[in-house]
């Protein structure tokens, strides 16, 4: 028996052997890293939690907490629940007031005055007052500390605070999505900031709702109750924990354990087979994300606009709803969604073959061509071109679709450093605006300042009008001045058909039907403010 | 034996270095810039320079080389493009959920994986051989992804025994150590029967049973131990797969390890936690091959003595 004794401690050594291998990957620091993954073992037995503690399964990880840095929705949402900004979205994209009580913008669009509220409290008991305010947009403006706001506050020259209850923002010139941008930026205690340093993007401490319990990387996010939040009765659960899955099939198998109270994304292709069972509800809503094809305007045949407004009749909008979205979508009937700021309802390009093969023959194309279609190689992408491909085999034009990877297309995209070096023809993309701002859903796209790759006006698309309003726009003081040159811009770059207009997402989320008041709002940031288990 | 160890040992060194070099290459090569894709699509041209700078993507690859080095060897790995975490926290954070469940997969697979393939030889062409190649060939076949996401709904959803993922509990890694394993389990017991029955074949299983030894004391002691290497050499390299293969199962139960990691790096260009990665992965299977190696020698004493 001697030697199988020696074959099996054999085996513990090759076991044994690993784990120290792997362990010199990290440097000594076994002996905490197991207590760590210990510890987490034993404190949280979610299997066992209580009604009032609620989970929430996203389908990526959280990357960063630091408010003033975060670019994804999943990053913002987890910001939006401990921090909180002078002003803030409703469910349908409007910047609303929330830490300001009021504000004023003057004449000449220059200058923003905003009382604060009074009595709120940072979570770490200091008061929260408008030399927070200014702390706080010192630190996104600080060349050094590098973050992703830092562009949307490049406009303002000055801060100054009068009392403790008045913030006065000067900008160097007028800036009509300016409040969408401080809607953006939420206001993270002073004292924290100092005393936690770099480390604050793992401690948030705001004046949000709920406050920071623990994250464990790629696994969970705790958030608690902040039981001194300052808007009465709220938060009405004990505490939130966000778990990222990214399995499409695990998310919903979470929540139909009972695991997960709330789960977002719902999958598209799974909410027929969830719609009806019992405890689980399923809701949409239009997102701002559109999707289209970029036409290259300076580029044969698409260089006539006819060519472009052919495709646009070629393709029923309709069927690609059903086909593609699997009838979870709208018609995009403008260059923005419906949820998007200064949003103008545009009409025509209703499904029309006839029109469609005319219009490709007074261009001179009454046989069509050949051309070729760019996207990602992601599965519902990659069946939204053959859709494409389809109808527009039924007019002639052959498409010859080429799905890439996506740091590959964007390279292609990338490369071409003047429009006569561009390859593209058409790209089947999508696009959303950061802060549901009329200006983030246009300019990026539609001035001819933005070629790659300088920018994403893909289609090469060249209006001078619309180059002027643009700018016009971003002047503009009054929201209906705003608005009115917006639905110029619209109108225009409707007619010209730089794009083949394709669809709006929408956003589809299931939770467990005892919860209510967590809500995903159209820019894919989940809202869990009024969270109640029923 | 020492000597041969130390000469194993040294071996490793320059395959390391190879390793180092073709891991930069790999990920500097792909397409799509890191700097676009942490200035976010509404980024200016100059961000994306300024970011550039920042990171010395603007450098000739060999200067990146060498500064990679340098810090990697000052026991730096830098910090993650994406979030700017010090990519070492990140490593430590994740690593022991991929241990635990390579472990865990490993163990039952060897154990039941050489069961059924002793049995399926000693019982050869009767029924328990027939039961055993169909649940080794079912295993082989069964895509992993699939056999998860089946687990789930059975012992999750229906009978709700075992939680759907995450790592709360021991009982987290049931499901997902049974999915990872399959595969293994399946052609350990597959190698373990035909070496087993090569082994059979031989004369000293012959004498050992004309000096009247007991058939257990014949294949435990005789038998088996001779066909080990073999089952040795592929435990061993899929072990290095396991480790560094866990990615579809990690993502199936939402386990924080490695593996994900890795998939989450790579679709955001995270440049350093990806040569991280790679690096330890490597790493790992280099010196898993030298320690089956080793192994070798202490199985069958004619490999190190005929070095």
């Amino acid at each position: 028996m001697k030697a199988k004794g020696k074959v099996w401690s054999m085996f513990m050594l090759l076991l044994i052997t690993v784990v120290m291998t792997a362990g010199c990957g990290n440097k000594g620091n076994n002996e905490g890293q197991g207590g760590n993954t210990a510890g987490g073992t034993e404190t949280s037995t979610p299997t066992t939690k209580n009604d009032k503690d609620i989970v929430i399964a996203i389908n990526s990880n959280f990357i960063t907490l630091d408010p003033h840095n975060a670019s994804d929705t999943h990053s913002i949402s987890a910001a939006r629940t401990m921090y909180e900004g002078l002003m803030g979205f409703d469910e349908n994209m409007n910047v609303v007031p929330v830490l300001a009580a009021s504000h004023s913008i003057s004449e000449d669009g220059l200058v923003y005055t905003f009382t604060l509220q009074e009595n709120v409290k940072f979570q770490d008991g200091t008061d929260f007052n408008a030399e927070a305010v200014k702390v706080n947009i010192a630190r996104i403006q600080d060349e050094k500390n590098n973050l992703r706001l830092r562009k949307s506050f490049a406009k303002v020259a000055k801060v100054e605070t009068p009392d403790a209850k008045t913030v006065v923002i000067t900008l160097s010139e007028p800036y009509n999505a300016f409040l969408n941008k401080v809607a953006m930026a939420p206001i993270i205690s002073p004292k924290a900031l100092t005393e936690n340093g770099a480390d604050i993007t793992k401690m948030p401490v705001g004046t949000g709702p709920f406050k920071f319990k623990e994250w464990v990387q790629g696994d969970r996010l705790v958030v608690e109750k902040n039981t001194d939040y300052w808007q009465k009765d709220l938060p009405k659960v004990d505490s939130i924990t966000f778990r990222p899955v990214p399995e499409n099939g695990s998310r919903i198998a979470m929540l139909k354990t009972g695991e997960a109270d709330f789960i977002y994304p719902m999958p598209t292709e799974q909410v027929s087979e969830v719609e009806g069972l019992e405890g689980i509800t399923v809701d949409t809503i239009d997102s701002t994300i559109v999707r289209y094809v970029t036409l290259n305007t300076m580029k044969k045949p698409f260089d006539d606009v006819k060519v472009r407004q052919a495709i646009n009749y070629a393709i029923n909008k309709d069927a690609y709803i059903k086909v593609v979205k699997s009838g979870l979508g709208a018609k995009l009937d403008s260059t923005m969604s419906s949820k998007t700021q200064y949003y103008s309802q545009q009409t025509g390009y209703d499904y029309d073959i006839e029109k469609a093969k005319q219009l490709l023959a007074e261009a001179g194309y009454p046989d069509g061509f050949e051309t070729e279609i760019w996207g990602e190689n992601e599965s519902e992408t990659m069946k939204g071109m053959q859709f494409i491909q389809q109808q527009l085999a039924l007019v002639g034009i052959k498409l010859d679709v080429k799905s890439m990877e996506g740091g590959t297309l964007s390279d292609q995209i990338n490369a071409a450093k003047t429009p006569e070096e561009a390859k593209i023809q058409m790209w089947y993309v999508s696009w959303s605006p950061s802060s549901g701002d009329a200006d983030g859903a246009t300019r990026g796209l539609f001035s001819s300042e933005m070629f790659p790759p300088a920018g994403s006006n893909t289609a090469y698309y060249k209006n001078e009008n619309v180059d002027k309003w643009i700018a016009e726009a971003n002047k503009a003081v009054d929201p209906e001045a705003a608005k009115s040159i917006y639905a110029n811009i619209q109108k225009t770059v409707w007619e010209d058909a730089p794009w083949t207009f394709m669809g709006v997402d929408q956003i589809i989320s299931g939770k467990r039907s005892n919860l209510e008041g967590v809500k995903v709002f159209p820019d894919g940031s989940i809202n869990v403010l009024n969270a109640e288990v029923k | 034996m020492g000597r041969y160890a130390l000469q194993r040992l040294l071996g490793v060194i320059p395959l390391l270095f190879i390793v180092s070099v073709l891991v930069f290459l790999f990920i500097h090569l792909i397409p799509g810039d890191p700097a676009r894709l942490i200035a976010g699509k509404d980024a200016t041209l100059e961000e994306i320079h300024g970011i550039q700078e920042q990171l010395g993507l603007n450098l000739p690859l060999w200067n990146q080389y060498i500064n990679y080095m340098s810090d990697l060897l000052s026991g730096n790995l830098g910090n993650s493009i994406r979030s700017g975490i010090p990519v070492t926290d990140m490593l430590e954070s994740r690593i022991m959920p991929t241990l635990w469940l390579t472990f865990l997969s490993m163990a039952w697979a060897l154990v039941i994986g050489l069961l059924i393939g002793v049995i399926s030889a000693v019982y050869r062409n009767k029924w328990p051989d027939h039961l055993g190649t169909l649940t080794a060939i079912s295993g082989m076949s069964i895509p992993g992804f699939w056999l998860g996401l089946v687990l789930i709904q059975i012992f999750s959803v229906e009978l709700g025994w075992f939680p759907t993922g995450g790592v709360d509990s021991w009982k987290s890694y049931i499901l997902p150590s049974i999915t990872l394993g399959m595969g293994i389990m399946s052609m350990l017991a597959r190698y373990s029967r035909s070496s087993m029955l090569e082994t059979l074949q031989e004369d000293y299983i012959r004498t050992g049973r004309a000096k009247g030894l007991r058939e257990y004391v014949v294949i435990s002691r005789h038998a088996l131990r001779n066909s080990l290497i073999q089952v040795v050499t592929v435990a061993g390299l899929q072990f290095g797969f396991l480790l560094g293969g866990s990615v579809m199962v990690e993502t199936v139960f939402s386990i924080p390890g490695l593996g994900r990691l890795l998939v989450d790096s790579i679709l955001f260009r995270d440049y350093t936690v990806i040569q991280a990665l790679l690096l330890l992965f490597s790493t790992q299977f280099i010196l898993i091959n030298l320690i089956v190696d080793l192994l070798y020698g202490v199985l069958n004493p004619k490999i190190r003595f005929s070095q």
